[in-house]
């Protein structure tokens, strides 16, 4: 074992490795953790946790706060809970202005009302100058499984529509112009709660699986539903939805928008013919105007992510491979 | 190993560095590998850099190669 | 071209008139890392006829860096009171001490950036410690560290010097030209170092080697088409280097930056990963830039190292194996634990294999 590298904490395949060994660690004596965004506990609750070290803490779209709510929310509502309570701890750097950590704690406070969450726990600590980035933020999530048919990875299946439900890679594209002095004149983070735009899914048949598309992007879901549902996938490019300001970041930066962060953005895999029944719900709701079928899971090359090209080419779709850099070659 | 991007000036800054964008995305950029750079030019940046002006007038060769593909492509 | 239709209906004319030139099995080689990634990402090659053999070349600048010189940039940024500043492509790159990233998790200070002229800001911005900037790239990035070089020189700036791995393209084309065991039949041409440098240092290719070539842009459209000039120039014997990336690249090239390049630095004979020394192929600091000479300034000497055991990156960059013939390919080199550089580069070849094409075994070919 080596030292751990910014790889490890970006959401591709070096970050579900050292989970997997971290699990495994516990699995002696206390049970497998599933590999599921929120785990399922007995008497249909949901419980998951999630820490956020976003720099900048404010952002187009968002700031730490938001996100961090969001973010655990989130990976309830993709396995059909009800987010209900959240506790939450933060760590914070000497010197941190408290007015400023009180905006963030507004906007946090302002997505757990619209949700109706309620914080019932929280812990501070302060650390001393220079052993924190400014803030950071962990939210533990509870709520109460709604999904009349199970959601998970083991249920995706071959012939299942996979659907996105808007334009994929904002956040990511946000956060990597901040960071590499791109001006963007509209472009905002999709950092949003997807509950109310997922929660009348929770009534419907047909609906195999969710996720949020956080870092690792869309691309990382769909080797992740390739690989843990054994399945091939196959998607096509002029399909997915896109936004042209990720698509100028990504060209700019040599980003590919399939791996940029969502943070209010899901994809799902549905039964074919409850495809359009899913498709005109998320259509309905705002964050969801611009949701699209992309492709589907198939009994071919199980385990592999196909994309058609623009082009009218095939390539695979590998898992993100580590820290994204910009590049100029 | 050279990714570079079309992008449109939009202000020019001082002797050396320009304001350029693509669509709702803007980039400061340094203009000094170029000429006479104007608002409007359509320009290819590379790592921070304009390292050529668009010029669609230069592009006959490709064009001339188009022009034979059609027809031969309209002619089956 | 063509201003109706849309881009799946281009590729299908362009094939068709490819179907019609191709009167022979040929071999054609791209030697720019961006053409690799193009090429993989729209999945040309899964649309190519039989006849059509694609090989990568060594236009991926990171690839080609010499493990002595990865190691030199790995030990700088190791040093107390160094920031090493470079382009992101350089920063997984494993040396034969690990790779800046490594160095970095262990207290190293690298510096990610996305434009030269950010090392100057860095130098400003940290008076108390030697910004080293690593310049690597070909024609079209060195006129940035150049630009880098003046302006430091001419603010007298104290803390900031420059490792030059910057290569050029034409001597290492003449290489693989006359190789008899790579028989080349053509060669897609780098639009953007060609936008610096113009078509004229080219013209050898067809008028002493008989080369077909044509200067190419990136997308998959103007790829396609260099592929189908290549052809039709072999089917009709007429080797000639051929301008499809006119829009931006003047037959002259850009003349401001060739100057600035001949102001700032000079050809001396490098080595190439896997490759060895090639003849006046890289650019070294000029005496009148001596002094921001990161290598003098630290004393840096470059031994020959050996690649790590196995590594065949520079058959693989030469275009003599494809990536999934390297015994370590997948197995013990891949993007997550890469071995050599074509692995860990986004352009190399390998990594490009491995990721668009499944570890060279994609159900859709290529």
């Amino acid at each position: 074992m080596g030292r751990l590298s910014l790889g490890h904490g970006s959401g591709g395949r070096l970050t579900n490795d050292l989970i997997k060994e971290i699990a495994s660690t516990f699995a002696r004596g206390s049970g497998m953790l599933e590999f599921e965004d929120c785990a399922l506990l007995p008497g249909g609750w949901g419980v998951t946790i999630d820490g956020f070290t976003v720099s900048p803490l404010s952002f187009p779209g968002g700031d730490i706060g938001k996100l961090a709510i969001c973010g655990s929310v989130n990976d309830l509502a993709v396995r059909g809970v009800r987010p209900l309570w959240l506790a939450m701890s933060l760590l914070a750097e000497e010197g941190l202005d408290e007015e400023e950590l009180f905006v963030y704690m507004r906007s946090a406070a302002s997505v757990c009302a619209e949700l109706g969450v309620q914080l019932v726990a929280g812990d501070t600590k302060v650390l001393p100058r220079g052993e924190a980035d400014r803030l950071y933020i962990t939210t533990c999530a509870m709520g109460k499984n709604e999904a009349i048919s199970p959601w998970g990875i083991k249920e995706v299946s071959p012939g299942d529509a996979i659907i996105v439900s808007g334009p994929v890679g904002r956040h990511g594209a946000v956060i990597a112009s901040l960071r590499y002095d791109i001006k963007l004149r509209e472009l905002e983070s999709d950092c949003a709660p997807l509950w109310p735009l997922i929660e009348p899914l929770t009534r419907l048949r047909g609906v195999h699986a969710a996720r949020d598309c956080t870092r690792g992007g869309l691309g990382t879901v769909l080797c992740e539903w390739a690989e843990g549902a054994n399945v091939g996938i196959e998607i096509d490019e002029e399909a997915i939805p896109a936004d042209g300001d990720v698509s100028a970041v990504s060209d700019i930066l040599g980003f590919d928008p399939l791996y940029l962060a969502c943070e209010g953005t899901a994809v799902f895999a549905v039964a074919l013919e409850r495809a359009e029944t899913v498709l005109e719900t998320l259509r309905s709701h705002p964050i969801g105007r611009s949701a699209a079928v992309i492709g589907k899971a198939t009994e071919a090359h199980p385990g592999l992510v196909g994309l058609r090209t623009a082009a009218g080419g095939m390539r695979v779709v590998d898992m993100q491979g580590g820290e994204l850099l910009p590049r100029i070659c | 190993m050279c990714l570079a991007v079309p992008h449109t000036v939009v202000k020019i800054m001082d002797e050396n560095r320009a304001l350029v964008s693509t669509g709702g995305v803007e980039l400061e950029v340094r203009t000094d590998l170029i000429e006479d750079l104007q608002v409007g030019d359509v320009v290819l940046v590379h790592a921070g850099f304009v390292i050529e002006k668009y010029n669609e007038d230069e592009g006959k060769e490709l064009e001339s190669l188009w022009e034979e593909v059609m027809q031969f492509a309209s002619g089956r | 071209m063509p201003q109706v239709g849309d881009l799946r209906a281009k590729m299908s004319s362009l094939l068709e008139a490819l179907d019609k030139w191709l009167c022979r099995p040929i071999t054609v080689m791209e030697v720019c890392g961006t053409h690799t990634v193009s090429i993989f990402r729209s999945g040309i090659r899964t649309m190519l006829p039989e006849g059509v053999r694609l090989l990568s070349g060594p236009g991926c600048p990171v690839c080609v860096t010499d493990q002595a010189e990865v190691d030199a940039m790995v030990r700088l940024a190791k040093g107390p009171g160094v920031v090493l500043a470079t382009y992101g492509d350089m920063v997984r790159v494993p040396g034969s001490c690990g790779s800046l990233a490594e160095a970095r998790a262990s207290g190293a200070e690298v510096a990610v950036v996305s434009s030269a002229i950010q090392a100057l800001a860095l130098a400003g911005s940290i008076q108390d410690k030697e910004i080293v900037f690593a310049g690597i790239g070909f024609e079209t990035t060195a006129p940035a560290t150049a630009v880098l070089l003046r302006e430091a020189r001419s603010k007298n700036v104290k803390n900031l010097s420059v490792l030059s791995l910057h290569k050029l393209v034409p001597p290492v084309l003449r290489l693989l030209a006359s190789d008899p065991m790579l028989n080349i039949d053509g060669f897609l041409l780098p639009g953007h170092v060609s936008t610096i440098i113009g078509t004229a240092p080219y013209a050898f290719l067809a008028e002493e080697y008989g080369k077909a070539c044509a200067v190419a842009g990136f997308e998959p459209l103007d790829i396609m088409a260099g592929i189908v000039e290549i052809a039709r120039q072999i089917c009709e014997g007429r080797p000639a280097v051929r301008r499809l990336y006119g829009r931006v690249v003047r037959h002259e090239g850009n003349v401001k930056a060739q100057e600035l390049l001949e102001e700032v630095f000079r050809p001396a004979s490098v080595r190439w990963r896997g490759i060895g020394l090639v003849e006046a192929s890289g650019l070294v600091l000029a005496n009148d830039y001596s002094d921001f000479d990161a290598y003098s300034r630290f004393g840096i000497t470059l031994e020959e190292v050996s690649p790590p055991a196995g590594c065949r990156c520079g058959d693989v960059l030469a275009g003599r194996i494809t990536p999934p013939e390297c015994p370590l390919f997948g197995r013990s080199c891949t993007p997550q634990f890469p071995v050599g550089p074509c692995m860990v580069s986004s352009e190399g070849s390998c990594s490009a294999y491995y990721r668009y094409s499944s570890k060279g075994v994609s159900p859709w070919g290529a």
